[in-house]
């Protein structure tokens, strides 16, 4: 049995004149973590909405444990085992926070119109047993945000917001999960508390995979197993950190051409 | 030590128990006094006055959370008292109305209308979908009932599922072009609904054009003719008090709809499509789904209210159905409060009785109908009672 999860072939992804990302190829194994990163707009983010089908590729595909997923819509791609947290925390701000996890729960829940209205013994079953598991889940990810599952999740400092946005995503037990800078807004302290929580729930999940796109170097020299660089929406280069980090292109597209000159 | 401790926190705890069946039973009592009293006051002065006391008591609240959050506690823990006490008043109201058929018309109508706010409160307050066709809706379910009444000689038992059928139906069909848009452009297209409607009904000859459609049977029940007096116990009420149950019933039924939608799976999706519909889709929510569905639901309701309406005044023309009446739901909602049943039915209720009070003002009492309204808003900006947090199992 192969241990590869997700594999994208080809990936271009045109906006009109611009080429937003051109030929990429990606693989990634059964609890493996992918780093991506990039200068801004080197089309690190079009990756993720490609993946999880907000854009369609222009050309190229992307397949989940060899079923192809490109043009089916983003809810079903959930489904299929995908989830996401986004660069700008993007949670449901006026609801609880345990109700951000339900809504996670949703394509592991079946109640519709006319089971809440009729049946609904059944909904209510279903929608307790939807708020166990995500107590388990906020509790597991972070106490103090278990603390807080009553609060909207407005409230929530940057931190917790993010361990949210995780939480979310865990939800829906995805078979790939696709971090998009987690560590955005965050300072070193935050960062490190936020690399521990990372690795906590891949110890708890030893066959999930992850896509996390960071500018923290830190975390991209601590967390990912491989690191993919894009620039200009083509794929610079693949491998380990301590091998990317040496390739002369990678830190001309980081530090410019003068700066790796002069070094 | 322990003990007498024990048996302290225990006296506490019901003493705040007594406290809150005391607190629910005077907050219904008084609201209930109240209402009664609005509805048969004729003095303008009082009224005026009335309304003043109205907006004292929403500011004592906007500016006093804890006790806003105290009564809410109160309702919670004694919900099965609140909801039989409210049976009760709602079942005794027409009888302390002193015989007044203006009362009683008054009180159908914000009934009616509770239910239109109700149905929109799918779309607008749980969604966020903002739906000027709640009028239209509303009009297809009267047409369709009182076309099958007058021509076919329908009962009213059977044309009113059917109504709710058509209506549904036609809720589809409107949410299916919607799908495409959002926000501003959503809300226009809902308004071309609600045109085109009108000015079908306007100019189509089955439905009797701009004369509408006359001579819609009272409904019977049991051999009781509706339009007969209700006599309850050697007690004669006005024939209104027939309809005021049966929209008493149809209120009911859209809280039981609106309760169990709002806490369930359905209502949550609801509630992140309208938090942000990117970040519900990439929950698996299928977005576009869930707002046809917030139209069928609303449409629904809408095609039941109206289709009483329709046998209540037994006469109904395409000017009762105008994107006028779609406004005035939208209105209710917003300032009744997005999301919350209780300030739904309560924004009906208000701005339903608002512009029949204010007759005095003859002329300008659309004037006055819009200054309370933004007065309201000033006050409470979320509603007068917003939405709260969904609690599961203490």
């Amino acid at each position: 049995m192969s241990t590869l999860v997700l594999e994208g072939e080809g990936l271009t992804m045109r906006f009109g004149g611009l080429v937003a990302m051109a030929e990429v190829d990606f693989k990634l194994n059964r609890g493996e973590i992918l780093g991506v990163i990039g200068p801004n707009g080197a089309g690190k983010s079009t990756l993720l909405n490609i993946i999880t089908g907000i854009y369609k590729p222009s050309s190229g595909q992307v397949r989940l444990e060899g079923d192809k997923l490109t043009g089916i819509p983003t809810h079903k791609i959930v489904e299929r085992g995908i989830a996401r947290t986004f660069q700008s925390s993007r949670l449901f701000g006026d609801l609880s926070v345990l109700d951000n996890v339900i809504i996670g729960r949703h394509v592991h829940t079946k109640c519709g119109v006319f089971d809440a209205v009729f049946r609904r013994g059944r909904a209510q079953r279903e929608l307790k047993e939807s708020a166990a598991i995500a107590e388990d889940l906020l509790k597991a990810v972070s106490r103090e945000l278990y603390e807080q599952r009553h609060r909207p999740a407005a409230v929530l400092p940057q931190a917790d917001r993010r361990r949210l946005e995780i939480a979310r995503a865990l939800a829906s037990e995805p078979k790939v999960l696709l971090l998009d800078e987690p560590s955005s807004g965050m300072d070193d302290n935050d960062t490190e508390a936020l690399i521990t929580d990372i690795r906590a729930v891949c110890a708890a999940r030893p066959d999930l995979a992850m896509i996390i796109i960071e500018h923290d170097m830190h975390l991209v020299s601590t967390l990912p197993h491989k690191v993919m660089v894009l620039d200009y929406g083509e794929k610079l280069a693949e491998g380990t950190y301590e091998e990317v980090r040496k390739i002369p292109r990678v830190q001309e597209a980081y530090l410019g051409r003068k700066a790796v000159e002069n070094a | 030590m322990a003990a007498s401790n024990h048996i302290e926190t225990a006296a506490a705890g019901a003493g705040t128990g007594a406290v809150g069946i005391a607190l629910v039973i005077a907050v219904e009592l008084i609201g209930a006094a109240f209402l009664r009293q609005f509805l048969l006051v004729e003095d303008w002065r009082i009224i005026v006055g009335m309304l003043g006391v109205f907006c004292a008591a929403l500011y004592v609240l906007q500016s006093r959370p804890a006790l806003e959050n105290r009564i809410a506690e109160a309702f919670s823990e004694h919900r099965r008292l609140a909801t039989l006490l409210g049976a009760v008043i709602v079942l005794m109201f027409p009888f302390v109305l002193e015989q007044s058929t203006y009362a009683l018309h008054l009180c159908v109508l914000s009934l009616l209308y509770a239910t239109l706010a109700l149905a929109l409160n799918f779309q607008l307050g749980s969604a966020n979908i903002p739906n000027f066709a709640t009028g239209a809706s509303y009009g297809i379910g009267a047409y369709a009932s009182a076309l099958l009444a007058v021509n076919l000689g329908v009962s009213f038992w059977l044309a009113l599922p059917v109504a709710g059928l058509v209506a549904t139906i036609f809720g589809f069909l409107l949410g299916l072009p919607s799908m495409r848009t959002r926000e501003s452009y959503l809300a226009l297209v809902t308004i071309a609904f609600g045109v085109v409607v009108h000015q079908l009904l306007n100019n189509l000859e089955f439905t009797g054009g701009p004369n509408g459609l006359v001579g819609i049977p009272a409904p019977e029940l049991f051999g009781h003719n509706f339009a007969s007096p209700l006599v309850v116990f050697g007690y004669s009420l006005p024939s209104q008090a027939n309809f005021y149950y049966l929209s008493a019933l149809l209120v009911l039924i859209a809280i039981l709809f609106a309760d169990r939608l709002h806490n369930s799976r359905v209502g949550l999706a609801w509630n992140a499509l309208r938090a942000d519909e990117l970040a519900a889709r990439c929950q698996g929510i299928n977005t576009t789904w869930y707002k046809v569905l917030a139209f069928a639901v609303d449409a629904f309701l809408a095609g039941f209210a109206g289709t009483i309406y329709a046998f209540y005044v037994g006469f109904i023309s395409p000017d009762n159905f105008t994107f006028l009446v779609s406004v005035t739901i939208m209105t209710m909602v917003i300032a009744g409060g997005m999301d919350n049943i209780l300030g739904v039915i309560v924004g009906a209720v208000l701005l339903t009785l608002l512009p029949e009070k204010l007759r005095a003002f003859s002329d300008y009492r659309i004037l006055f109908f819009g200054v309370t309204v933004i007065a309201f808003l000033m006050i409470r900006p979320q509603g007068i009672f917003p939405q709260r947090l969904r609690r599961y199992g203490g």
